[in-house]
């Protein structure tokens, strides 16, 4: 399929665009259903950005854009970090360091009825899953995945919480993993909650271990992977 | 409203737990330990008196400045002193733009007490006319990044400020001797305030039971912790003013946490001398590239009155030292304005042209009067490095002549004379009447130069 387009796609495919930029031209790829991630629009026949970051592309048919940004802009089924906010009658008022809160009605849970309504304190963490994201109105999330199942959802208990930029969470999530985390796990045990709103929760047994990782993850952001791999040693050898 | 919501900081309940119980094991968030502070750095303007301070994330600007106003009626000898805190928006999302909350009164206050009760600032020194005019001095604190611990950074960037702002010299005069004169910053080297002692903020606090305290605490921690105080001390160990709000403390803690603010301040204060000393070395290496490259030298103006062959080789010394140069006090000639700030720099020689700035108006066209004292002047010379700066004079003064000048204010009729081998002279050259009396006086110069 990449031979079949034009130059200018596979031009501007991994490098750099900036909001304006016509990065494909639907024109000269008809019978073709592609899909468009976060950061592009459609004109009529012209694709353009609308953010400032990298093109990228992934088999069979889906271009999106990639930057790094603190603050988050609601995506159907990226799974978050809220924190209960208030909670009302049919829902739940969730901060999800977005334009809006985030709704998460009180049923969406497994097993949820109008008997079982769980209680959350003002401040408790939640882990969860957008549902309906659209431009304007308040995101609504969800504590179960697809099929209804709990899946991990719900409530973080203890450890601590902290904020990373978008473009820390995708390095943090990829699936070759990360050297910072590869290189903490061969070490230390602790478990890792990622959401892709900017919020990073991390839980271990003793609090400096909790402060390590921590500490860790926020400064790898701008290091390359051999550098995170020096500075996990050295943050090691302190401790130890 | 909503976006507002939205946007409102909020700690976790996991935090507050984490944080709690992370400090009982003393172990902080940030990987510091109880009592340590976060790296202080200490940045200035290009201005005099305008610093910026970076205390871990949290960014702080002070920025002072002076003017002229009557005093207050029971302290008719006193300049005044104030505080002016803003906090900015930007640093903050819960932060507002105008009158800011009372966070912003309250370290404005603290600020305050520590430099006005310990008399920090010396004040008489302000005092130009005792009972009509002193100065004003305003610092305006600007918080531009909130990382926690706003008072302590802000502080230091008061301090830092103070330490390197410079007030115009000025002086009495005119035909009454009421007259104030203000000299411009090329004529007279501007002043630095009196700064008898730095008073240091260290902010404590205090979480679930008293005996968990730390110093400096970042966002979260303030966020978390159940009592707070600030205590303002100096290096000698003298406390200049406690601030403690939130629960209540035994007696014991507060000797302790005092003990180790005294011990941090004289730190901190190690740190805001050097960067002030390294600012005013900069700062009086600039002056010295500017003297050399001839054109763009600064004038100075002293209350040195004779020309003096001794005079000259001690102010030449001084002049290395403190950039500091003296004219002749028979060029005050009252008709001289220096109040035209667009004066020639030059450098001055420790020789005597004095000039007092006086707000009178001044003849643009009597130029011719100082070609001919320079001239004059300029035979006695006989210096190499002289002759470099004679030129340049030379070749400003023709240029003066169609009031033109080279880019560097030649507006104003200042002549140059060359008393000294290093520096050269300005004065300031009026009206025909003056015309006259210069050129007796440059020749009475040359005399007692040779």
């Amino acid at each position: 399929m990449e031979n079949k387009q034009s130059s200018s796609p596979a031009s501007f495919v991994d490098s750099t665009v900036v909001p304006g930029d016509v990065v494909l031209d639907l024109s000269s790829m008809t019978n073709q259903t592609i899909k468009l991630g976060g950061g592009l629009r459609q004109d009529c026949d012209a694709i353009s950005a609308t953010k400032a970051g990298t093109l990228r592309f992934s088999k069979p048919n889906k271009y999106w854009i990639e930057s790094s940004q603190k603050r988050y802009v609601p995506c159907v089924e990226d799974t978050i970090l809220g924190i209960v906010v208030d909670s009302k009658a049919d829902n739940f008022l969730i901060d999800i360091k977005g334009p809006a809160m985030g709704f998460l009605p009180v049923l969406a849970f497994e097993g949820g009825t109008r008997r079982n309504i769980p209680k959350f304190e003002v401040g408790t963490l939640l882990y969860l899953r957008v549902v309906k994201a659209n431009f304007g109105m308040n995101p609504e999330l969800s504590c179960t995945d697809a099929s209804g199942k709990a899946a991990e959802f719900g409530p973080l208990k203890d450890g601590y919480m902290f904020e990373t930029s978008t473009g820390l969470l995708r390095k943090l999530l990829s699936s070759p993993a990360c050297p910072v985390l590869e290189a903490l796990g061969k070490k230390l045990s602790f478990e890792i909650a990622v959401g892709l709103n900017g919020r990073v929760w991390v839980n271990a047994a003793s609090p400096d271990t909790i402060v390590v990782v921590a500490n860790a993850i926020m400064n790898s952001e701008c290091l390359s992977g051999a550098q995170q791999i020096i500075m996990v040693d050295h943050l090691l050898k302190n401790i130890q | 409203m909503d976006a507002r919501l939205a946007n409102t900081w909020r700690l976790t309940l996991n935090e507050k737990n984490f944080i709690k119980t992370a400090l009982l094991s003393e172990i902080r968030i940030d990987g510091r330990k109880p009592f340590e502070f976060r790296n202080i750095s200490i940045n200035f303007g290009r201005e005099d008196g305008s610093a910026e301070v970076q205390l871990g994330q949290t960014r702080v600007m002070g920025i002072v400045t002076a003017k002229f106003v009557q005093p207050y009626r029971d302290r008719p000898n006193e300049g005044t002193l104030a505080i002016y805190p803003e906090f900015s928006p930007m640093a903050d999302p819960s932060f507002e733009a105008g009158r800011s909350g009372e966070s912003a009164v309250e370290l404005g206050r603290i600020i305050d007490r520590g430099l006005r009760e310990s008399r920090a600032v010396d004040t008489e020194s302000l005092c130009i006319v005792a009972g009509k005019l002193v100065w004003a001095i305003r610092i305006d604190i600007l918080i531009l990044d909130n990382g926690g611990n706003l008072v302590d950074a802000a502080n230091i960037a008061a301090l830092a400020a103070l330490m390197t702002f410079r007030r115009p010299e000025c002086s009495l005069g005119g035909e009454d001797g009421l007259e104030v004169i203000i000299h411009p910053p090329e004529m007279r080297d501007p002043l630095p305030l009196i700064v008898h002692h730095l008073p240091i903020a260290i902010t404590f606090g205090f979480f679930i039971d008293e005996n968990v305290v730390v110093i400096d605490p970042i966002l979260n921690e303030e966020a978390v912790m159940a009592g707070r105080m600030i205590a303002t001390v100096n290096a000698n160990g003298d406390i200049c003013a406690i601030q403690k709000a939130g629960e209540g403390v035994s007696q014991r803690v507060i000797m302790q946490c005092l003990q180790l603010a005294i011990t941090k301040a004289a730190d901190i204060t190690k740190q805001i001398k050097a960067a002030v000393e390294a600012y005013n070395s900069e700062r009086a290496l600039q002056k010295i590239k500017r003297e050399t490259t001839c054109v763009g030298n600064n004038v100075k103006g002293d209350q040195n009155q004779t020309l003096d062959n001794k005079g000259i080789s001690e102010l030449v010394g001084k002049y290395m030292e403190r950039l500091k140069l003296i004219s002749v006090e028979s060029y005050a000639s009252q008709n001289i304005s220096a109040e035209e700030t667009k004066s020639l720099r030059r450098g001055t020689d420790s020789n005597c042209i004095k000039f007092n700035s006086t707000p009178l108006s001044w003849d643009p066209y009597s130029k011719c009067v100082d070609l001919e004292f320079l001239k004059a002047s300029v035979a006695l010379q006989g210096l190499s490095t002289a002759s470099e700066e004679k030129e340049a004079t030379g070749k400003e003064k023709g240029s003066e002549a169609e009031s033109a000048g080279p880019y560097e204010d030649v507006n104003s009729k200042w002549s140059a004379v060359d008393a000294s081998t290093t520096e050269m002279h300005v004065i300031g050259p009026k009206t025909l009447k003056d015309a006259v009396k210069p050129k007796n006086k440059g020749k009475k110069k040359a005399s007692s130069v040779i």
